[in-house]
């Protein structure tokens, strides 16, 4: 049964297009072989820039909450320092990207601002730019496009990184729905044979999918004759949402027992009229009392 | 291969209990075999006990179906008991709901129901 629920509720996720992110990027490979000129001399001046580069950032009293002592700030510094260096010369490839997320992720995860990443970025592009113009200045031509390269992969990065930012706010939203919606709705015995299911909350298609294994094993557990959906906690009901009830409790009927649904709201109510469902379809009450009663006289024959 | 169902009397009521997967034609075999019982045996109801299995395709759930219209053509009256909680779920998925159809939850509930009127 869980197999059927599960693979309805499947959603895939697509996976990451590298050959179309470097073509809306314009990276090609000989992007990487410009930025490679640039080796020996980033080479020369990585750890000064990235010296300047904390200093700058500990100057700030936000960017500097963000460390915890001198011991973090050189760990972090040989991760800058590596960081640095596949700017210039990494492999754009399947781990490069994988690698980039997950930086991406932990910069997310401590609280790193795309504003900060970014303004740190800018830094790093700024010094290094101004060096390389520096020591090229008999040659401006040639050195124009070595940077032009470089500037696409800092925003090719910049890019996963807040693509990395994206994704894991809405991980973290869907784990949060996920959880409202994973809480239990008890399915408990009036008294023999009479079920009653309150449900409270939002009844989105993963929770009435649950809600129908509860409900449909709960019917043979408790040798149900008649079940009672209690719905007077659940603000909103969709178009699958209500073809999702139609659905449980035809289900039931199939097992032999009769269903009421009870409690609709007004609005609950006028949702289900424009998506055509009719009180034919349900068998409705008013209130749980009624819906009781109804039930009763269901099982009564 | 083909399985025969047992179609057992229990007072005036048929009980037709299938234990495994039937195939099409063991169906039909089933449904012919019903319909001829009914009158002979002058049965006031058929319980058909679907609970050994654990699936029933659309063949099989619309043929349950037309044997209970049958049935009821004959006079007698057809009462499907046991369908399981999973088996229920993919025949609503399959848009088969028997709305025409008595059913009820297991054997004992059944005869309950054939009794009750």
């Amino acid at each position: 049964m869980l197999e059927i629920i599960a693979s309805s509720a499947e959603d895939a996720r697509d996976g990451y297009d590298l050959q179309k992110a470097m073509k809306w990027f314009d990276l090609s490979p000989e992007d990487r072989d410009r930025t490679m000129q640039l080796g020996e001399i980033s080479e020369s001046v990585a750890e000064a820039i990235i010296e300047a580069f904390y200093e700058h950032l500990l100057s700030d009293p936000v960017a500097a909450q963000h460390f915890h002592g001198p011991d973090h700030v050189e760990k972090v510094k040989a991760g800058q320092l590596r960081y640095f260096r596949e700017l210039i010369s990494a492999e754009l490839d399947d781990d490069y990207i994988a690698d980039r997320r997950r930086i991406g992720g932990i910069h997310e995860r401590t609280g790193v601002t795309p504003t900060l990443y970014i303004g740190a970025y800018a830094f790093y592009l700024n010094r290094l730019a101004t060096i390389v113009l520096d020591r090229m200045k008999e040659e401006p031509d040639s050195a124009f496009p070595l940077l032009l390269s470089l500037f696409k992969f800092a925003h090719f990065d910049m890019a996963l990184a807040l693509e990395t930012y994206v994704d894991t706010r809405e991980e973290t939203i869907r784990d949060r729905e996920r959880e409202l919606s994973e809480l239990p709705t008890p399915v408990l015995q009036l008294r023999p044979g009479l079920l009653l299911i309150p449900v409270v909350g939002t009844l989105d298609s993963f929770r009435a999918r649950a809600l129908t294994v509860q409900l449909l094993e709960g019917i043979r557990a408790h040798r149900a004759r008649a079940v009672v959906l209690d719905i007077t906690g659940v603000a909103a009901v969709d178009s699958a949402v209500a073809n999702h009830l139609i659905q449980t409790m035809s289900a039931a009927r199939l097992m032999g027992v009769r269903s009421v649904l009870t409690g609709l709201s007004a609005e609950v109510a006028q949702s289900l009229v424009k998506v055509g469902v009719t009180a034919e379809k349900l068998q409705t009450a008013g209130d749980l009392e009624s819906g009781i009663e109804l039930a009763d006289r269901l099982m009564a024959g | 291969m083909s399985s025969r169902v047992p179609i057992l009397r229990q007072g005036d009521v048929l009980i037709a209990s299938i234990q495994e997967e039937l195939s099409d034609g063991d169906i039909l075999d089933l449904q012919l075999r019903i319909l001829e019982e009914v009158i002979r045996c002058r049965a006031s109801g058929v319980i058909v006990d679907v609970s050994a299995l654990d699936v029933l395709d659309s063949f099989g759930s619309r043929s349950l179906s037309d044997m209970a219209q049958a049935v009821r053509l004959r006079g007698s009256r057809l009462v499907i008991v046991g369908i399981q909680p999973d088996v229920a779920y993919s025949m609503v998925l399959l848009g088969v709901t028997l709305p025409d159809v008595a059913t009820a939850l297991d054997l004992d509930r059944g005869l309950a129901l054939l009794e009750a009127g």
